[in-house]
């Protein structure tokens, strides 16, 4: 492995100063699962290493009905894959959580360390985009907080600006009438990038599609919203032959590579399967 | 020993029970040591330059800046390194191997080819010096497919081999008359098949270290399924004697037949230590285990066969050909057995064979479990299905009319005893009812209509051994111990398989003390008996009956003492569970202990034995039955059960045999399916090497295996006609999956790997 500078951060306002002072090249450590293999495997290069796993405040889970769900930015993907709250009232997130990995690199990697490496198939992006989730962006000088679906400016980018560090996610509160659903494609149950995922994040009310978020994953240089798919179901009952035509609109809409995971139109295929499936398992919570 | 020698009926003891393994303690603590962990006082740590180039002159090479860079202690490229022309897998009596490789060369002949090798005192700072060393190429044209590298004119990778880009003059077997045979047949089938770039991905990664002491011997570790051979062609190429090369081997993380070449690592980590004269290790990453490492050849095959109406087969004609990489290694010996093998499986009396290697400038190819079996069985046995279709026959009864008998000629040449696929055949359909499975009801399930089931049936038989290619040799050494322990030595790598606890049960069944009384010694060149390598499916086979023959020699040794000391004739005591009594009178015994040690003036006795075995070859024999689920929409296919039956003869160790089954089918479920290790065919660049691409079945993705052995064809060549093991799980399991596709959704495929693309480009072709 390449030689790095280790430096732990005891506060924000330190991780922050670091970050500016220590200029390119700097990175911010939680879970390191992605950092360390890609350090080791010289496809990031690395002078200095951020540890913020003893800033206190960063681990905390809430929840209240009026805010919604907020984990901050050292809390594991394992341990909110186990959060009793997020089994019952966020299937979605469960999926997700539950497909990243393996359990071991769950239970030491981060749902904002996987959102801030702003990979297109990240596996937890999709349905917090869809739940319309956002994140709270610290700085010395200014806090901010920002939609997840505005965050990512390209693969690997996103507008956090020099300095500036995620120190949480808020997720709606998940409503009664609400039905949700994150669909992974890959060619094995673990271990796997996704070729394609789906989420899907719907409320009905008297039998009637009120809203829906689609949110589409690894087909784009982003997360995609497929925002004419979404229009073409709201106000609907969401019979088979509207999900139908929606999932092909969101084929359209979707901007997919070829590589050595999949082709282009096979990903496109794809989006309209799981776009479908996504939908009617979504409503089967009203079932 | 003859091969007409019936075989021992008697009650075991040891053999056919899972005894506690030899090893399982210290793996399981953590203990166990591997080349990887082996450090040494000064040690430098060495690492290889890689061509960024497919094919091309190299016209210079600056290492200056590297040789310059702090904790640099050595750089090595071609200009000063020995030029000895040699083979990448230099099996001993084996023809069957090309003399094509120089430790570095002025040529480059595939992306990701060695060019240059530094040692520095650091992995990072070695690492680091590869980036400072200047190679400037002369790109020359390059070929990245057989059928273009077969081309006149063709851009030509060596200027040694038989002319052109063949590896090895073609293999040609002839049988009866083809022609004949294909006038008679009422109908003909005729496909081309083709199978991808499967890579071994073993858990440990290539490793080495060497170090030259006072007396400028070289003492080499290194993660190796063929000890001596490495041993062998390091003294060649460094020009030594073998007393001055002592090469060391623990424990094994997998090889899967992959770690039985020469590697231009290992070369350069000896001459590195020679140059700095401390010691070097050098270890591969897991990128550098797919671009240096080896993997299965790719290959196209052309198959033709004549059929009679009632499923007789009549005539085949085949043509293989398969892609050898940049360098010979395996080539020759894969063509010669894969091409080979397709005169049998399913009997036919006229058979045309064609098999051909060609070079291309791609990473090279190697010996991996199933040796160009996998290739040819893929085609034979799927062609088999066809043929069913085709008659409106049951495919599991048309194969049971077609598969070889006791007595067929073997591609070994020699006649088959222990014919054992019929049964396993028949076995597989009377326990699954497969004539009800045939017949089910095939509607959808209303819940997931999008999800269709299949049932397929794949066949296989293969060597033990890798006669008549090689004469093989197996050796033991055994030794009584005065406390009446016994040491067993052998040249026998231990791949992670428990080999070496097969052979202690043998030996301590044929001796009659405990399985715990037996300590092997395994893995130091300069210590136990000379040994071919661990390949070939042939260990329990080969060194186990050498093993049994060391004991029955010091059997009767320890008997003789024995009787002596208790004044009988040796004929009238037994040696049983570490006991020497008296036939007729049991009460009267002594313990093995008793017997070797000293007494009354007598010194501790010492018993010593060598068994050497040379073997012909015995044949194993499976048919796998497997339910798949394919998702009409997705193109996913999930294999949900594999009932695979096995006659692999006597069972040494049941659960360490039905561990090789499980493996061989996840690897075998993987390179149908998932694995392969893709070249761009532009730049010759490797585009997955790296287990994030490279997509192997990992334990969630894995079926359910009903593991079926049966004992009922044993061989007499064998330690109580035990057979082997290894190779035979991979190979029917991706026949048996294609035809389970057809049976789920009508669409033959006759390439590996299927994938979900694949399978829906079908579906629509299939609607349109």
């Amino acid at each position: 492995m390449r030689r790095f500078e280790y430096h732990r951060a005891e506060t924000l306002e330190h991780a922050s100063r670091l970050l500016v002072e220590l200029g390119d090249d700097s990175f911010l450590f939680a879970g390191g699962t992605d950092l360390l293999v890609e350090i080791r495997e010289r496809l990031r290069r690395v002078r200095n290493v951020i540890d913020i796993k003893s800033i206190l405040g960063l681990s905390d889970i809430t929840y209240d009905e009026a805010r919604g769900l907020t984990f901050g930015a050292l809390v594991t993907v394992g341990r909110l894959e186990r959060l009793p709250l997020v089994c019952q009232r966020y299937p979605n997130l469960r999926a997700a959580f539950a497909s990243l990995g393996s359990i071991q690199v769950r239970n030491r990697a981060t749902v904002v360390g996987n959102i801030c490496r702003a990979s297109p198939s990240a596996d937890t992006i999709p349905p917090l985009i869809a739940d319309g989730a956002f994140v709270h962006i610290y700085s010395r000088t200014n806090m901010r907080v920002v939609p997840l679906a505005e965050f990512f400016t390209g693969p690997g980018k996103s507008v956090l600006a020099k300095g500036e560090i995620v120190t949480g996610i808020t997720v709606p509160p998940a409503l009664d009438n609400s039905g949700k659903a994150y669909l992974k494609h890959g060619r094995r149950k673990a271990m796997e990038l996704s070729t394609v995922g789906v989420a899907v994040s719907l409320t009905m009310e008297d039998g009637l599609c009120n809203d829906i978020r689609i949110a589409l994953g690894a087909v784009g240089a982003t997360v995609l919203r497929a925002p004419e798919a979404e229009a073409m179901l709201r106000g609907t009952a969401l019979d088979a032959a509207t999900i139908k035509t929606a999932a092909n609109k969101a084929m359209e809409e979707c901007t997919p590579i070829s590589n050595v995971r999949a082709s282009a139109d096979y990903r496109r295929d794809m989006v309209g399967v799981l776009t479908g499936r996504a939908i009617k398992q979504a409503l089967e919570a009203f079932a | 020993m003859n091969i007409n020698t019936p075989i021992e009926e008697r009650e075991f003891k040891i053999v056919g029970k899972s005894v506690r393994r030899d090893d399982v303690l210290e793996k399981v603590t953590g203990e166990a040591e591997y080349t990887g962990d082996v450090k040494l006082a000064g040690m430098l740590y060495g690492k290889t330059k890689r061509a960024t180039v497919a094919h091309a002159r190299i016209k210079s090479i600056d290492v200056s800046k590297a040789l310059a860079y702090p904790g640099v202690k050595a750089v090595l490229t071609h200009e000063n390194v020995p030029r000895v022309l040699h083979y990448g897998s230099p099996h001993p009596r084996s023809a069957s191997c090309t003399k094509d490789q120089y430790i570095l060369d002025k040529k480059v002949r595939f992306w990701g080819e060695g060019v240059a090798a530094v040692a520095a005192i650091s992995e990072e700072i070695a690492d680091e010096a590869l980036d400072l060393i200047e190679v400037e190429y002369e790109a020359l044209p390059a070929v990245f497919e057989p059928e273009d590298a077969a081309l006149p004119g063709a851009p030509l990778i060596h200027e040694v081999g038989p002319g052109g880009n063949l590896v090895l003059d073609p293999v040609r077997v002839n049988r009866g008359n083809v022609e004949a045979g294909f006038a008679e047949a009422d109908f003909v089938l005729e496909g081309t098949f083709s199978g991808g770039r499967p890579h071994p991905a073993y858990m440990e990664p290539n490793v080495c270290i060497a170090d030259w002491d006072g007396s400028n011997k070289l003492t080499f570790w290194t993660s190796t399924q063929s000890s001596f051979m490495v041993r062998g062609i390091l003294a060649e190429v460094l020009g030594l004697p073998l007393t001055k090369v002592r090469v060391l081997v623990d424990h094994m993380g997998g090889g899967f037949g992959a770690k039985q070449d020469c590697f231009q690592h290992e070369f350069l980590c000896a001459l590195l230590a020679k140059e700095t004269r401390r010691p070097v290790k050098m270890e591969f990453t897991r990128h550098e285990t797919f671009i240096a490492g080896r993997a299965r050849h790719p290959c196209r095959i052309w198959l033709k066969q004549g059929f009679k109406n009632d499923g007789t087969l009549v005539a085949r004609d085949m043509k293989l050909v398969y892609d050898s990489g940049a360098y010979g290694s395996h080539g020759p010996g894969v063509t010669i057995v894969g091409t080979t093998a397709a005169t049998s499986l399913y009997r036919c009396e006229n058979v045309r064979l064609e098999g051909r290697c060609l070079y291309t400038n791609t990473p090279i190819n190697g010996a991996f479990r199933g040796y160009g079996v996998v290739q040819s069985y893929y085609a034979l046995d799927i062609q088999m299905d066809e043929a069913a279709e085709r008659l409106g026959m049951d495919p599991a009864e048309l194969k049971l009319k077609n598969v070889v008998r006791e007595g067929d000629i073997a591609p070994s040449g020699h006649p088959i005893l222990g014919h054992g696929l019929e049964i396993c055949l028949q076995h597989g359909i009377d326990v699954l009812d497969w004539k009800a499975l045939r017949n089910r009801d095939r509607t959808p399930d209303p819940s997931q209509p999008h999800i269709r089931i299949g049932w397929g049936v794949g066949c296989e038989m293969h060597g033990s051994s890798a006669y008549p290619g090689i004469k093989e040799q197996g050796n033991a050494t055994v030794k009584v111990n005065e406390d009446g322990t016994v040491t067993l030595l052998t040249g026998a790598a231990g791949l992670g398989t428990g080999a070496h606890t097969a052979l202690a049960q043998i030996v301590a069944e044929e001796l009659g003390v405990r399985f715990e009384d037996i300590g092997t010694i395994h893995g130091d060149t300069d210590v136990v008996p000379w040994d071919i390598g661990a390949f070939a499916s042939h260990t329990t086979y080969l060194v186990g009956t050498a093993a049994k023959m060391a004991a029955t020699k010091v059997r009767a040794s320890v008997l003789e003492r024995a009787a002596m000391k208790l004044q009988v004739k040796p004929d009238e005591i037994d040696l049983s569970e570490g006991k020497i009594f008296v036939k007729a009178e049991p009460g009267r015994f002594m313990t093995v202990a008793e017997a070797m040690g000293p007494s009354r003036g007598i010194p501790a006795a010492n018993i010593v034995a060598n068994g050497t075995y040379e073997p012909t070859k015995s044949y194993s024999f499976a048919a796998h039955f497997t339910e798949v689920h394919v998702d009409t929409e997705t193109g996913i296919v999930e294999v949900k059960r594999v009932i695979p039956v096995h006659d692999i003869g006597r069972v040494i160790h049941p659960i360490a045999a039905q561990g090789q089954i499980e493996g061989g089918i996840q690897q075998g479920i993987g390179h149908t399916l998932t694995e392969d290790y893709v070249i761009d065919k532009k730049t010759g660049r490797s585009l997955n090497a790296g287990l994030v691409d490279y997509k192997m079945p990992l334990s969630m993705d894995m079926p359910d295996i009903e593991t079926i052995i049966l004992e009922a064809a044993p061989d007499p060549g064998g330690p109580w006609g035990a057979k082997g093991v290894g190779e035979d799980p991979i190979i029917a399991i991706g026949p048996a999956i294609a035809n389970a596709i057809h049976d789920a959704i009508g669409v033959r495929f006759h390439h590996y790997p299927i994938t979900p693309e694949d399978i829906l480009k079908a579906l629509r072709e299939k609607g349109a």
